[in-house]
């Protein structure tokens, strides 16, 4: 492998090399490796001119090998990102006129976990696997959005902009200092409230809907939609109460009641009892399904923020148990701080 | 049929950068505080058996070291849902089958790390042909 990526590397600094001969443009040019020194294939990589803010992207081959041409001499940030691993980015990268410059990109581990199967090519092979169908929403017989169906964990298109007080943005940086070892997920609770697995399927009924997850412990959300209210004085859930009504093909979601032990998302922050979480499903097409959520707790946030993210219809997949508890073995091997 | 009222969808600004804005991983627990990313290892052995269990299959395998010790070593993958779907099963290594593992150690000191990349007994590396970005779908 070593030599056909050497090989294929050389053979297009010499091309490079002969076409810019003479010229006021250079190539950037070089290699994209894994954090285990792998070559890596499917990267993107970016060029930034520096004075233009010009974008020049190039993707790796299968030998891990870049190539960006007919840039034209000057500095430029270099940025790679590959699901799975830490994104990389260099400023001030020179390039001149007439050369091959070469610039090797070794990605380092990002902060999850890189095990085979969750690692960056299984990331991306996931990816690879998301086919959704065209065609118009269908619906039920009563005449709403049908939700049913096996869907893929939802990308995320905007993020909002929390802005934690003080207090729980400390929580959150303690929790992730002590290396998020006491997360509730790490011992086969329920993970974040804002987070779904890789796949999850709902089955929409008259009176409710139900999302199973594929990863998450017990896995199951229940979002009642035949009309009744939250319930008077009720038990906490790790999941809180749902209920939901339909505005027009949209189905509203309102969740309170959460238990104090969950996490509000993926970087530890915590929630207080005024929790009041409201979901937007809607799924505008046959393949995509799409979901806002707005947090609201005052106990935590300067103010409310809404999370906007869209998940692919799974064609061919099947949702398999996850029995977290039957060999969690990590949980005596976790280290804080 | 009742009427509906069709909301704005947001699916039309999907499509700028569908990869930096990928879905979080489904890591069960933090990688951080059960492996140090600065100890990366490469070991090779003699498969004892494939744990095929959630939250993480686990290879055990036995090494032996260049003084001639041998060990059992513990290697932690991914949920078997998510190998299922790069065409593993409970049956993908068998006991005797010598491999070899990359991963980082266990910061405990334990016997155990996680196996970052595997070389199955004919050379094949687990999953290269499947996952691949350029591999044919």
């Amino acid at each position: 492998m070593k030599t056909s990526v050497c090989f294929a590397w050389a053979a297009s600094l010499l091309f490079a090399a002969a076409v810019l001969a003479q010229s006021d443009k250079g190539t950037i040019t070089g290699s994209v490796k894994d954090p285990i020194g792998g070559a890596m294939a499917g990267v993107a990589v970016t060029a930034t001119n520096v004075s233009t803010g010009a974008v020049i992207r190039a993707t790796t081959s299968a030998q891990g090998v870049y190539s960006i041409a007919d840039v034209l001499a000057g500095n430029y940030d270099i940025a790679a990102a590959r699901p799975g691993v830490a994104a990389f980015s260099m400023k001030n990268v020179a390039v001149a006129a007439g050369k091959a410059t070469r610039f090797d990109i070794e990605l380092k581990e990002g902060t999850q976990l890189s095990s085979l199967g969750e690692d960056s090519l299984s990331v991306a092979e996931d990816q690879r696997r998301h086919h959704p169908p065209s065609g118009p929403t269908p619906h039920t017989d009563d005449g709403h959005p049908d939700f049913t169906g096996l869907w893929w964990s939802p990308r995320v298109i905007d993020p909002g902009k929390p802005q934690f007080l003080p207090a729980a943005a400390e929580v959150s940086r303690k929790r992730i200092e002590d290396n998020r070892k006491d997360s509730p997920q790490a011992h086969c609770l329920p993970s974040a409230l804002t987070r779904i697995g890789p796949i999850y399927e709902i089955i929409q009924s008259k009176l409710f809907l139900g999302l199973v997850s594929d990863d998450d412990s017990p896995g199951f959300r229940q979002f009642f939609i035949d009309g009744r209210s939250h319930p008077k004085d009720p038990d906490p859930q790790w999941y809180g109460h749902s209920i939901g009504h339909w505005e027009g093909d949209t189905l509203v979601v309102d969740r309170v009641n959460f238990d104090e032990r969950v996490w509000l998302d993926q970087d530890a922050h915590p929630h207080s009892d005024k929790l009041h979480v409201v979901e937007r499903w809607h799924r505008p097409d046959l393949g995509h399904l799409e979901s806002e959520v707005t947090v609201e707790d005052p106990g935590i946030l300067a103010k409310p923020y809404t999370i906007k993210r869209v998940s692919d219809l799974a064609v061919g997949e099947e949702l398999r148990e996850f029995v977290c508890a039957e060999d969690n073995l990590d949980v005596e091997h976790l280290v804080g701080k | 049929m009742n009427k509906t009222k069709r909301t704005g969808s947001f699916l039309a600004t999907v499509a700028v950068s569908l990869a930096l804005m990928a879905t979080p991983l489904a890591a069960h627990h933090s990688f951080t505080a059960e492996y140090d990313a600065s100890k990366l290892v490469t070991m090779k052995g003699t498969v004892i058996r494939l744990d095929w269990a959630n939250p993480h299959a686990r290879i055990y395998m036995s090494v032996t070291d260049e003084h001639g010790a041998t060990a059992n070593w513990a290697f932690e993958m991914g949920s078997p849902n998510v190998l299922a779907r790069h065409g593993w099963n409970r049956n993908s290594l068998k006991p005797g089958d010598v491999i070899t593992v990359t991963g980082y150690l266990a910061k405990d000191g334990s016997n155990m790390a996680n196996a970052r990349a595997v070389t199955m007994a004919d050379g094949t590396k687990a999953f290269a042909g499947s996952s691949s970005p350029d591999a044919p779908q």
